[in-house]
C-alpha cells in the first residue's frame, strides 16, 4: 500500500464514520448538591406503586429566572414507618449549586408521590405544584413568598383516593384560566393488594391486568381558585383506562388544545377538543391506539413534537420490553404511521423498558432529538429473559435528518449512559448557557442532573412566554421560527414524558445561523405576534409586546 | 446409441414437466382452498375475537356501572359505551364479509337484531339514568346483561362454527398433501427405473467398446511381437549363412593363400608381400563377417547361455563404446529358456545403446538378478535422465514389446544418481507364466 492509497483509505473511513454527537451530558448531580434518595416505601410485600416512581420537574418558584429542581418521592407504607420521606425542592443558586428548601417552602409533606405538574393556575405569576401520587392528589399554591401552601380542599381536589401517575395543566376551553388533567392508573390500595407471582411462590409486581382500570380526570378552572370536576360531563371519561403518560396536542391544528394519554396495555387515548367543553375520542381512527399488528402495548411516558419540522406534530411513547418504542408520524389527514423501525428507534428500543421520554434539541441543530429514560420494574427479569436487565442505559436519539435517529448516550457521557432503573425526565436550561439540561430520577436509587455541554459551537434562540388574555404561563402556545434551514415549531406546554415536567420556555438550535429570520406565536388567546430578525439568546415575550431579551 | 439415449433424456424431460406441472396444479388448489377457506376463517375469527373483546369491555364497563365505586352519574360511562359501539360496529361490518359459507341467513339475522337491540336498550337505559338512576341500575342488571351475555354466547357459537370449518379445511388439505406425497413417491420411482436403465445400457455399450479396444490392443501386441520373432529368425539365419557359409570360404580362401605363400619363391619377394596382404585383408573380412553375425544373432547364447553371452558382450560394448559397465550377478542362476535369453539380450542391448546414445554417462550398472521364480534385469546409468515424452521411441516400444512376449514387465524409472533405470522382471518359466 502506497502512502497515497493509505491516507485515502483514512479518508474514505473518516468520511463514513457517523459524525460526534457535537455535545455532553456530565453529570453534575454532586457537585450540583442534588442528594437526593426515592423512597418506594417498599419492605417486600411488593406493592404495586413501588416500582412506578418517581417524577420530577424544572420549576422556578422563586421567579428570579433560574430553573430550580423539584423532585417528587414515596414514603414508608402505614404500618411499616421507618423514616420520613418527602418530595425535595431544591433552589437554584445561580452558580451550579442548590441548596434543599423543601422545608423552608412548605412541601416537606408525607405523600405517596408518583407525578408532578407545575403551573400558574390561578395567574399570579407564581408557579403553583400538584403532586399526584397514590391516596390524596395534593395541590399547593405558591405565594411569592418562597413558600407554598395546600389548597387541595379550597380548591375541590379532596375527597378522592385513586392511584394518579402524570397530570398536566392546560386551557382547554380557552378561557384563559389553566385546567387540569390527572391520569389514573388502576384500582389499587393496599388494603386490596393481589398475589402475582413468576414463580409461583414468592411474590413479584403484579402487571397492570392483575387490576381494573381507572378513568382519568378532567378539571375545569373556574378561576376563583376552585376546580369543577368535568370528566363526565366532557366525555374523557373511561373506567376502563390504566393511563400513565399524558401529553398536549394540537391533532387536528385548529388551535384548540387535544389530549393524548399513553395506557398500560389499554388502547392509548386520543381526544380530540370538540371546541365545545366536550372531547371525541379518535385513537383508533388516528392509528394511535394500538401497534401495527393490533395489540395494546404497555404505554408508559409520551412526548409530542413536530421532530420533523413538517409543522405537523408526531408522537413518541415508551413501551415494555419487546414491544419497542413507538415513534408516531402525523400525516395530513390526521392519521398517525409508526416509524418506530423504520426511523432505527424502534430496532434499538426493543429490549428496554421505557419510562420517561422528551424531544428536545440536544445539538442546537434545529432538529429535535429524543431522550429516553429506561429501568425494568422486575430486579429479577435477567432470569426470564436473559437480553433485559433491570437497571438499563438511556436512550439519547440524535436526530440524523430524514425522519431517522441514532442512539448516541454512550458517546455524549459514560455517566449518562450507565444503566439505571430511571423513572422521570425532565428537561430545562438549568445553568442559563442556552443549551437544554436533563434530569433524571430513578426508582429506590438517586436523581442525575446532567449538564449539556454543547461543543459544536450551534448557537439557541429561547422563548419564555407569558400571556396576558392568554392563560399566564402561555401553555398551548406554539411557537414558529422561520431560518433560511426551514421552520421549527414549539409547543408550550406542561406535562409530556412520565411524571415529569421540563421548564415552560422554548428552545429552537440555530445551528451555526446568528439568528431567526421570523419568529411567530400563536396564543393561546387566539392573537399572534410576529418579529423578525431576532439574534440567537434568551427572549422574555409578554402577549402583544415584543420581546426582551 | 445418442438416438437411444437421446429418447432417454426426452422421456426424463417430459416426466419432470408432467410431474411439475401436476405439482403446480395441487400447489394451486390448496392456495385456493387456504384463500377461500383458512384465511377467510381466520380473519373471520381474528373479528369475531374483536368482537368478543368488546362485549367483554360491555361487561366490564356494566359492571363498573353497578358497582357505583366511581363519584359519578351512570350518563358518564355513556362515553365509554360510545367508544365500544363504534369499534364493535365496524368489526361487526368487517366480519359480516368475512363471514364463512357455512354460517346461515338466521344466523346472520340473530347476531345483527340482537346488536341493534341491545343498543337501542342501552340508549334508553341512559335516558331513563337521566330522571330514574335506580331503576337504570335495575334495567342494566335484569335486562342489558342478559342481552350481552345472549350476544357473547352467539359469538361463541360462531366462532366454534369457525373452528369446525377450519378442522374440514385442514383435514382437506391434509388429503391433498397425502396425494401429493403418493405422487411424489410413483415420480421417483419411475425417474429412479428410467436412470437405472440409462445407466445399465450405458455400462454395456462401454464395455463394448472396451473389450473392442482390447481386441485392437491386443492384434497390435500380436503384430510387433511377430514382427519381433520373424525379425528374430531373421537374423539368426543370415547370422548362420554368414558365419557357416562366408565364413568357411573365407577360412578356405585364407588357408589356399597361406599355402601360396608357403610355395613361393622366397627370392620373389614382391609376390610373397602381395600374397600376405591379400590373406591379411581376407582375416580382416571374415573378422567382420564373424562379428556381424554375432550382432545378428548372437551364437553363444544358443551354445553357452545367456549369462556367457553377456559376459562377453559387456567388455566388446565396453571397448566400443568407452563407457565403463559394472556387472553384477546375484542370486542362483538357472539356465534360461532360449526364447527368453534371446529377449533379455535383446532388451539388455537396447538398453545399453541408449546409454551410449542418449544418456551422456561414462558409466553404467548392468545387475541380473535370480529369484525363485523371476529374473531380474536393471541396466542404470548415471546420465541425464530419462525426459518426458521420450517414451515412444521404436527401441523402447520394442522393449515393452519383449517384455509382453515374456509375460514379463518394464520399467522406465529414474536412477539413484538421477539417471535412467531400465527394470525387466520376467517369470522364469514360461509354461508357469502361461498358467
Amino acid at each position: 500500500m502506497t502512502r497515497r492509497t493509505f491516507l485515502a483509505s483514512g479518508a474514505s473511513a473518516l468520511a463514513a464514520a457517523p459524525r460526534a454527537p457535537g455535545f455532553r451530558l456530565a453529570d453534575v448531580t454532586a457537585r450540583a448538591g442534588i442528594e437526593f434518595r426515592h423512597n418506594s416505601g417498599a419492605f417486600g410485600l411488593k406493592y404495586l406503586p413501588e416500582t412506578m416512581g418517581p417524577g420530577c420537574a424544572f420549576i422556578d418558584y422563586d421567579g428570579d429566572g433560574w430553573l430550580d429542581i423539584l423532585i417528587s418521592n414515596g414514603m414508608d407504607w402505614p404500618g411499616h414507618k421507618k423514616q420520613r420521606t418527602t418530595p425535595r425542592l431544591y433552589r437554584n443558586n445561580r452558580d451550579g449549586t442548590f441548596t434543599d428548601v423543601t422545608r423552608e417552602a412548605g412541601l416537606a409533606i408525607e405523600i405517596y408521590g408518583m407525578g408532578v405538574a407545575v403551573a400558574d393556575y390561578d395567574n399570579d405569576g407564581w408557579p403553583d405544584i400538584l403532586f399526584t401520587g397514590v391516596g390524596q392528589n395534593r395541590l399547593f399554591k405558591n405565594t411569592g413568598k418562597g413558600h407554598f401552601i395546600d389548597v387541595t380542599e379550597k380548591a375541590g381536589l379532596g375527597g378522592r383516593s385513586a392511584f394518579s401517575t402524570s397530570a398536566f395543566w392546560f386551557d382547554y376551553d380557552r378561557d384563559g384560566l389553566l385546567d387540569l388533567f390527572v391520569c389514573n392508573y388502576v384500582r389499587w390500595s393496599p388494603e386490596h393488594d393481589v398475589f402475582c407471582s413468576v414463580d409461583g411462590k414468592h411474590k413479584s409486581y403484579c402487571t397492570p391486568e392483575a387490576y381494573r382500570g381507572s378513568t382519568c380526570w378532567l378539571f375545569r378552572n373556574r378561576g376563583n381558585g376552585t376546580f369543577e370536576d368535568v370528566t363526565a360531563k366532557s366525555g374523557v371519561f373511561d373506567a376502563s383506562s390504566k393511563s400513565l403518560g399524558v401529553a398536549l396536542i394540537d391533532y387536528d391544528r385548529d388551535g384548540w388544545p387535544d389530549i393524548v394519554v399513553a395506557n398500560d396495555t389499554q388502547p392509548n387515548k386520543l381526544y380530540r377538543n370538540a371546541r365545545n367543553g366536550t372531547f371525541e375520542e379518535v385513537a383508533v381512527r388516528a392509528g394511535l391506539a394500538f401497534s401495527e399488528d393490533g395489540k395494546a402495548r404497555a404505554g408508559m411516558g409520551i412526548d409530542v413534537a413536530d421532530f420533523q419540522n413538517s409543522g405537523v406534530q408526531g408522537i413518541a411513547i415508551t413501551n415494555f420490553d419487546n414491544e419497542m418504542m413507538a415513534l408516531y408520524q402525523g400525516g395530513a389527514a390526521g392519521s398517525y404511521a409508526d416509524i418506530a423501525i423504520k426511523s432505527g428507534v424502534g430496532q434499538l428500543s426493543r429490549t428496554s423498558l421505557g419510562f420517561g421520554c422528551v424531544f428536545f434539541d440536544a445539538d442546537l441543530d434545529g432538529r429535535l432529538d429524543l431522550v429516553a429514560a429506561n429501568g425494568h420494574i422486575d430486579a429479577t427479569v435477567r432470569n426470564i429473559r436473559s437480553n433485559v436487565g433491570y437497571a438499563q442505559p438511556p436512550h439519547m436519539f440524535l436526530n440524523e435528518g430524514g425522519g431517522m435517529f441514532r442512539d448516541v448516550a454512550r458517546e455524549v457521557g459514560a455517566e449518562f449512559s450507565t444503566p439505571k432503573v430511571a423513572r422521570g425526565v425532565a428537561c430545562g436550561d438549568f445553568d442559563r448557557d442556552g443549551d437544554v439540561d436533563v434530569l433524571v430520577t430513578t426508582n429506590q436509587g438517586p436523581a442525575y442532573l446532567y449538564r449539556n455541554d454543547v461543543s459544536n459551537g450551534n448557537r439557541a434562540i429561547r422563548f419564555k412566554l407569558t400571556g396576558l388574555k392568554s392563560n399566564r404561563d402561555a401553555i398551548g402556545s406554539v411557537v414558529r421560527v422561520f431560518t433560511p434551514d426551514g421552520a421549527q415549531l414549539r409547543m408550550v406546554k406542561t406535562g409530556s414524558s412520565y411524571l415529569s415536567q421540563s421548564e415552560l420556555a422554548v428552545t429552537f438550535g440555530l445551528g451555526r445561523r446568528e439568528s431567526a429570520d421570523r419568529v411567530v406565536i400563536e396564543w393561546p388567546s387566539g392573537r399572534t405576534d410576529e418579529f423578525k430578525g431576532l439574534r440567537a439568546g434568551s427572549y422574555e415575550c409578554v402577549e402583544g409586546q415584543a420581546p426582551k431579551s | 446409441m445418442s438416438l437411444r439415449l437421446l429418447a432417454g433424456l426426452a422421456v426424463t424431460l417430459s416426466a419432470v414437466v408432467v410431474y411439475s406441472g401436476y405439482t403446480i396444479v395441487q400447489m394451486r388448489s390448496l392456495r385456493q382452498l387456504q384463500d377461500d377457506i383458512i384465511d377467510r376463517n381466520r380473519k373471520d375469527s381474528l373479528l369475531l375475537l374483536r368482537i368478543q373483546n368488546n362485549l367483554n369491555g360491555l361487561a366490564n364497563a356494566m359492571r363498573d356501572m353497578l358497582d357505583a365505586s366511581e363519584p359519578y352519574p351512570l350518563t358518564a360511562w355513556r362515553s365509554q359505551f360510545l367508544r365500544i359501539r363504534v369499534d364493535l360496529e365496524d368489526a361487526v361490518d368487517r366480519e359480516r364479509k368475512f363471514a364463512p359459507a357455512s354460517r346461515t341467513a338466521d344466523q346472520a339475522r340473530y347476531l345483527a337484531s340482537s346488536m341493534a337491540q341491545y343498543w337501542d336498550a342501552l340508549d334508553r337505559i341512559f335516558e331513563l339514568a337521566g330522571r330514574d338512576e335506580a331503576e337504570a341500575r335495575t334495567r342494566i342488571k335484569i335486562s342489558l346483561q342478559a342481552r350481552q351475555d345472549a350476544l357473547t354466547t352467539a359469538v361463541a357459537r360462531l366462532l366454534v362454527q369457525n373452528n369446525e370449518s377450519e378442522e374440514q379445511a385442514a383435514a382437506e388439505i391434509q388429503r391433498i398433501y397425502a396425494r401429493v406425497e403418493r405422487n411424489v413417491y410413483v415420480f421417483l420411482a419411475a425417474i429412479l427405473l428410467v436412470v437405472a436403465f440409462t445407466s445399465a445400457y450405458l455400462l454395456q455399450y462401454n464395455r463394448r467398446v472396451f473389450d473392442e479396444v482390447t481386441a485392437l490392443s491386443d492384434r497390435r501386441s500380436e503384430l510387433a511381437q511377430q514382427l519381433i520373432s520373424m525379425q528374430e529368425s531373421t537374423f539368426a539365419s543370415i547370422s548362420r549363412e554368414l558365419h557357416d557359409e562366408f565364413g568357411q570360404i573365407l577360412t578356405g580362401v585364407g588357408a589356399m593363400l597361406q599355402r601360396l605363400h608357403r610355395k613361393a619363391d622366397p627370392a620373389d619377394t614382391r609376390l610373397r608381400a602381395d600374397l600376405r596382404e591379400v590373406h591379411e585383408i581376407v582375416q580382416a573380412t571374415l573378422e567382420k563377417v564373424r562379428t556381424l553375425s554375432q550382432a545378428l544373432h548372437p551364437v553363444m547364447l544358443d551354445e553357452v547361455g545367456l549369462e556367457s553371452a553377456m559376459d562377453h558382450y559387456l567388455p566388446g560394448f565396453e571397448k566400443r563404446t568407452g563407457i565403463a559397465i559394472q556387472y553384477e550377478k546375484s542370486g542362483e542362476s538357472v539356465p534360461v529358456d532360449r526364447e527368453l535369453a534371446i529377449h533379455l539380450y535383446r532388451v539388455m542391448q537396447e538398453a545399453l545403446n541408449n546409454v551410449a546414445r542418449h544418456s551422456k554417462s561414462r558409466r553404467a550398472d548392468v545387475r541380473l538378478s535370480f529369484e525363485p521364480r523371476s529374473l531380474t534385469l536393471e541396466v542404470e546409468d548415471e546420465g541425464i535422465g530419462f525426459k518426458e515424452g521420450s517414451g515412444k521411441g521404436m527401441g523402447l516400444i520394442s522393449m515393452r514389446e519383449r517384455a509382453e512376449m515374456m509375460k514379463g514387465k518394464v520399467e522406465f524409472l529414474r536412477g539413484r544418481s538421477g539417471g535412467t533405470l531400465v527394470r525387466l522382471t520376467v517369470p522364469l518359466r514360461m509354461e508357469e507364466a502361461h498358467a
